[in-house]
């Protein structure tokens, strides 16, 4: 029996990064608890400082190959660990991000705020690293509870109410639908690990109702069309942090966690699967686009756009190849620093005028030239214009969808593109040129989001010339 | 008769005889109608006001408390009938585990969710 339970502890042995943010989550708890009103400023010091080693450390760890523990359910290779790197880097930067928040209208839950996002991203590690459907669920629950709690966290505020109530009722049905159709894959299958389900995997009707059902579930959590309709009224009612951590940390977990499991679970019949994801990706980009056009509101406008982006990260999953694997993380990656940059801007704003439409932008340029740049590096690199990284990532993910003879989905696509210019550059017409009676005043940025915003305006500009990242992520991709 | 056939047979039967017990019933049942019958069963007072009442949120932070406790107890139990031969890194594990749970409690207790107020 102690032999036993010796093996069942080594398992922990390769669970380096989790360990290190359960001492960060336990810590910062802690420190909430006993650091008292005073020390407030010296909480977030604490929390964000601490997670900065933890994101350090983290770039310690290697594996070289695939490894498991806890027999199979926990996998972890370098891919999952860069994945797990990178959504680090991104919640780092949401911290700078909701520093001056957090010190000013949410002074008294700041320490609430760190620890609830930490959880969240516990949750992600999880999902990213399972091997078998129940710890996935695990971690996807985990990954979305808190996140509700985080949702509604301006509790005077109504509209963060409706967005939180309007996310739990989409979280829980979806997990319903995902769970039925897990329950079906065990029914059919007789097993819940990746690779049995794989090797048991015939095609049979039930088994494409489960697959069908378990697609629709992770739908709803990256916010595919047809299963999109929380996303705008969930953006836009959640503090602008949270909102920028929604949109990018849980979108890409769930996105990785989604190719994982198409590559894993269910490559022996990839056919079925990419036939309806083929449809999605369609009509997620088309109607992402269209809807995009109409917003006046700056954080419903990004989350439209997160739609469509969303469609774009499915192109490298339905390749089912390794450069479409290269090409989705890649793709993540770049769009963290860009949405971020975007968001950042926002927040910044919106904490010291309370200004979110996008009339309220006319001749921000005027005011605060910066900053209109930044948004504008943002807005082209999400638009996919050619000095900037977010033209890389594009041009890869199209690469590897072509690669599998999928022409007429990138054509779509690229039509798309053009689409998404013409509103993306709208903000920019709306920061330059429009004209404006009052326009923002001049604002002074704190140095936490100061540092936030260099970071990502580095990684707009320079991340695409970069290449030793994408050879990095090439040379540890794996396909179906 | 293949499966689709056999299917839609029982289908059809079902609905028919789900459908024509209704009707009969509703044909030949007699009827009385009275105020009492509206109301509620058996014991206890009528009601009064609307039961679409706020409820004290304190509740709901002491039944969470008190469900974390709950689960902690479910979890002890197995933990308990095999205590011997799970040794000491089975009682270290549970350790760790009770002081998850019990920084939870300390947490809901500093933050003054303990108070009724």
């Amino acid at each position: 029996m102690i032999e036993t339970l010796k093996d069942y502890y080594s398992g922990f042995a390769i669970m380096n990064q989790e360990l290190t943010l359960v001492l960060v989550l336990i810590f910062v708890l802690l420190a909430d608890l006993f650091l008292g009103e005073k020390g407030k400023k010296n909480l977030q010091f604490a929390a964000i400082g601490s997670f900065a080693l933890a994101t350090i450390s983290g770039f310690t760890v290697s594996f070289g190959g695939s490894q498991e523990a806890f027999a199979g359910m926990y996998v972890t290779s370098d891919m999952h660990v860069l994945v797990k790197n990178i959504l680090n880097i991104g919640t780092l930067l949401v911290f700078f991000f909701a520093h001056y928040w957090n010190k000013n209208e949410n002074r008294n839950q700041s320490g609430e705020f760190y620890f609830l996002t930490l959880s969240t991203l516990l949750g992600m590690y999880l999902m990213v690293s399972s091997g078998n459907f129940i710890l996935f669920y695990i971690g996807l629950e985990t990954a979305s509870i808190p996140m509700a709690a985080l949702v509604a966290f301006n509790k005077k505020n109504r509209d963060s109410a409706e967005a939180a109530a309007k996310y739990i009722l989409t979280a829980a049905f979806s997990s319903g639908v995902m769970l039925f159709g897990i329950s079906l894959i065990y029914g059919s299958c007789g097993s819940l690990y990746f690779d049995e389900v794989a090797n048991a995997f015939q095609g049979l009707p039930v088994q494409i109702l489960a697959m069908v059902f378990f697609m629709a579930g992770m739908g709803f959590k990256i916010s595919l069309v047809p299963f999109h309709l929380w996303t705008a009224d969930t953006y836009q009612g959640a503090p602008t942090s949270v909102t920028a951590y929604l949109s990018v940390m849980s979108k890409g977990a769930a996105a990785f966690t989604f190719l994982c499991i198409l590559f894993k679970a269910f490559h022996n019949y990839p056919e079925i699967w990419q036939n309806i994801l083929w449809w999605i990706i369609v009509v997620t980009i088309t109607v992402g686009n269209l809807f995009a056009i109409r917003q006046k509101n700056l954080k419903r406008f990004l989350a439209f756009s997160s739609i469509s982006q969303a469609g774009y990260i499915m192109l490298g999953v339905i390749s089912g190849s390794p450069l479409g694997m290269t090409s989705t993380v890649y793709y993540i990656f770049i769009y963290l620093f860009t949405n971020l940059a975007a968001f950042g801007i926002i927040s910044n704003i919106e904490n010291q005028t309370g200004k979110v439409g996008m009339d309220d932008y006319n001749g921000l340029y005027g005011t605060n030239p910066k900053s209109a740049f930044i948004m504008t590096l943002a807005m082209f690199s999400l638009g996919g214009i050619p000095p900037f990284a977010g033209f890389f990532s594009k041009f890869f993910i199209f690469a590897a969808a072509a690669e599998q003879g999928q022409y007429l989905l990138v054509f779509i696509a690229l039509l798309n593109t053009i689409i998404s210019l013409y509103y993306y550059l709208l903000v920019v017409k709306a920061m330059f040129i429009n004209k404006s009676e009052n326009p923002i005043p001049t604002i002074k940025s704190d140095n936490m989001s100061i540092i936030g915003l260099g970071i990502c305006t580095i990684g707009i500009l320079i991340l695409g010339f970069i290449s030793p990242i994408y050879e990095y992520m090439t040379s540890i991709s794996f396909g179906m | 008769m293949s499966s689709g056939e056999i299917f839609i047979v029982v289908f059809i039967t079902a609905i028919i005889l789900v459908s024509a017990a209704l009707v009969i019933a509703m044909l030949i049942s007699p009827r009385s109608t009275n105020e009492q019958k509206g109301e509620p069963y058996e014991c206890g007072i009528p009601t009064r006001g609307t039961s679409w009442m706020q409820f004290k949120i304190g509740y709901y932070l002491f039944a969470i408390l008190f469900l974390m406790f709950d689960v902690e107890t479910v979890l002890l139990f197995p933990w308990a009938v095999i205590m011997k031969s799970l040794g000491v890194m089975g009682l270290c594990s549970v350790l760790f585990f009770l002081f998850i749970l019990v920084l939870g409690l300390a947490y809901a207790w500093k933050k003054g969710a303990l108070e009724w107020k």
